[in-house]
């Protein structure tokens, strides 16, 4: 087993006279057996590079690196991979155990060792009694499985995920994740697992890698991505409901800064090295705050002035929709809570702020 | 107030909607019913001059039924006749000859087109039906003197390289669209297993085109069988003709075979297209319910 370095990878696409940079130098390192999520919205280059990585698409530049085998130009055939796709991918012509047996085929496996191999990983992923049957008779999370099984088989290098979740319904997922994360640990590879899905990213990984627009933004557990973003972006992409913002002003003199956002005044307990720059004088400031972490008074003037919109109860908690001078703000408030479109004052807790660059988008603090 | 039976006088004519429905279907019934007749009457025809003797045929002029008296077998004995006998073989030969090359030719064509990009793909693609524009006969003469300087006038292989490459348009076009709704995941996820292109391309794609296959393989079955106008044109010699202008020949010289006798032989012809048809459904049925996954 071995781990995976991208170094630099960029791909860059022609369309005529203009260039789309799909993946802007990418620099990620995979140690073995971590499980890395790549997590970004659609279209930011996440699939591209795991693409390079599988050697299906042709990196524009950088290198890529199992262990100490180079496999930058190696044909995707060579390069010793297992791939989950989005649609699943299995082979309608033959048999669920042929499916499996297919890679095995390929590598000249005899049919007995080729069987058993695949009769193992069949009982691993609780598919034994469906071997005999064809793709089309299976329902999408057995299918899956079926998938899974096939690269199981294969003991790869590097085990790569294109988001396999995407057409499942929600209760499937749930039930398949547990599965990955055990097909995985079996194999004991690297495993680079691609998504839309925060949630996925959050549950499964040993470390979480937002890209942005062809960028990374952040790689780190998911704890720490959730609790101490580098950017506004990662700060609202990752955690449900979002993170909500408020435009404020940041003065800070002789030690002691103060935040003010409408006509709340914090006074913040960070000294001005903390604060990168933003140390002296008065700067516009981005505040990110969780909807977690934002307390619903009775009292109008305390706070945010905001008006309810609406309530979303989900059982055991509420997400409440609130109209303030910022725009649209969500309140996670208890189960029982009912806004009744009254007026409200919006408490922001201090402890969970988290200051940003208002043009850059990088956390300040 | 009752919404569910429909009223008595919404219907086409003024007649109700149950009315209407009957009468669409007694249509239907009767439409069918003309073409079934004006299409299989003539293989009735056909059929029932060639199992009639050949006095009974040449007296009285037209027989409709034969009766049990006339009814004969001897009629089809023409058919070990050797110059009809080698009609019918160079018929074989040229139809599975064509079949064969426009299947491999279209299969690695389509396969091309559907994966790979070219500059002007698809006004290529268009230009290749062109050829159907022009009526066969139109490239008759240009195609003999071809043919001619190639030196494959009254050959075999000269009719069936003719023919598939009449077929070809159509069926590049089929295996094209065809393959193309066969997911490149899927074939993507062979390389991953270690599958070389043409590994994938055996094992992933070919299974999978059974139906465009057996499309493509009928084309070409029914324009090489039933073709006149290229054997005509390219099998001057007696010796290579195939069965359509051979016995159409034969007729024409007036020779000594009855009219019975064609009938026989046109009959016997005509039954290898209804029987590999009618194997060949229940397998294009098959490989859609495949696809359907």
């Amino acid at each position: 087993m071995s781990d995976v370095k991208i170094r630099d990878l960029t791909k860059i696409y022609q369309d005529g006279d203009d260039e789309i940079v799909a993946v802007d130098g990418i620099d990620l390192t995979i140690d073995d057996g971590e499980f890395v999520t790549l997590v970004g919205p659609s279209g930011c280059g996440k699939t591209t590079t795991l693409r390079c990585v599988a050697g299906l698409n042709k990196p524009t530049s950088g290198t890529i690196t199992f262990g100490d085998r180079e496999v930058t130009n190696l044909p995707v055939q060579e390069r010793d991979i297992a791939l989950l796709f989005q649609d699943i991918a299995l082979y309608p012509h033959m048999s669920v155990r042929d499916n499996m047996a297919y890679g095995l085929k390929i590598r000249g496996f005899s049919r007995e060792e080729r069987y058993a191999r695949v009769e193992e990983a069949a009982k691993l992923l609780q598919i034994s009694d469906q071997l005999d049957k064809s793709p089309a008779e299976l329902s999408g999370g057995q299918q899956q499985r079926v998938a899974l099984g096939r690269s199981l088989v294969r003991d790869p290098e590097v085990f790569l995920f294109d988001e396999p979740m995407s057409d499942l319904d929600a209760k499937l997922k749930a039930e398949l994740r547990p599965v990955v994360e055990q097909v995985t640990d079996e194999i004991g590879c690297p495993t680079l697992y691609v998504t839309h899905d925060q949630e996925e990213a959050m549950t499964m990984s040993d470390r979480v890698a937002i890209i942005n627009d062809g960028n990374l933004e952040q790689v780190d557990p998911p704890k720490v991505v959730y609790e101490d973003p580098d950017s506004e972006f990662v700060s609202s992409f990752i955690g449900q409901p979002s993170t909500q913002f408020f435009d404020g002003r940041l003065a800070a003199q002789n030690g002691s800064t103060s935040l003010t956002i409408s006509d709340m005044e914090f006074d913040l307990s960070m000294s001005s090295a903390d604060l990168n720059g933003y140390g002296e004088g008065e700067h516009d400031i981005r505040v990110g705050i969780r909807p977690q972490h934002i307390r619903v008074s009775n009292d109008p003037s305390e706070g945010i002035n905001a008006t309810h919109i609406l309530d979303e109860p989900l059982g055991d908690e509420t997400h409440s929709f609130f109209d303030t001078e910022f725009g649209e703000v969500i309140v996670v408030t208890e189960p029982e809570f009912e806004g009744r479109e009254g007026e409200y004052g919006l408490v922001l807790d201090e402890s969970y702020v988290r200051l940003f660059d208002p043009v850059s988008g990088d956390r300040v603090a | 107030m009752s919404t569910d039976t429909p009223s008595d006088t919404d219907g086409i004519f003024g007649l109700g909607y149950r009315a209407e429905e009957k009468l669409f279907s007694r249509l239907k019934q009767i439409s069918a019913a003309i073409f079934v007749v004006v299409g299989v009457f003539p293989i009735y025809w056909m059929l029932q001059a060639s199992l009639t003797t050949r006095e009974r045929a040449s007296s009285s002029g037209i027989s409709w039924f034969p009766t049990p008296e006339t009814f004969t077998l001897e009629n089809y004995e023409v058919l070990t006749n050797p110059d009809v006998a080698l009609y019918v073989i160079n018929s074989i030969v040229v139809t599975l000859g064509t079949i064969i090359l426009v299947v491999l030719i279209s299969l690695i064509a389509g396969y091309g087109l559907a994966r790979f990009n070219m500059p002007q793909k698809e006004n290529f693609a268009r230009f290749l039906l062109l050829g159907y524009l022009f009526s066969p006969i139109v490239l008759g003469v240009p195609l003999y003197l071809i043919w001619q300087n190639l030196g494959l006038l009254n050959t075999r292989l000269g009719l069936i390289i003719a023919l598939t490459a009449i077929s070809m348009p159509f069926a590049v076009w089929l295996m094209w669209k065809y393959i193309q709704t066969i997911p490149e995941a899927m074939e993507e996820s062979a390389w991953v297993a270690g599958a070389s292109r043409w590994q994938g391309f055996r094992d992933i794609i070919i299974p999978q085109t059974q139906p465009a296959i057996i499309a493509a393989a009928l084309f070409a079955f029914a324009l090489a069988w039933n073709d006149f106008t290229f054997a005509q044109i390219l099998l001057p010699a007696n010796e290579a003709s195939t069965f359509a202008p051979g016995v159409f020949r034969l007729i024409q010289r007036g020779y000594d075979i009855a009219r019975v006798d064609v009938m026989a032989v046109s009959m016997a012809m005509t039954l290898p297209p209804l029987i590999f048809a009618y194997f060949m459904q229940s397998y294009l049925l098959k490989g859609f319910q495949i696809r359907s996954l």
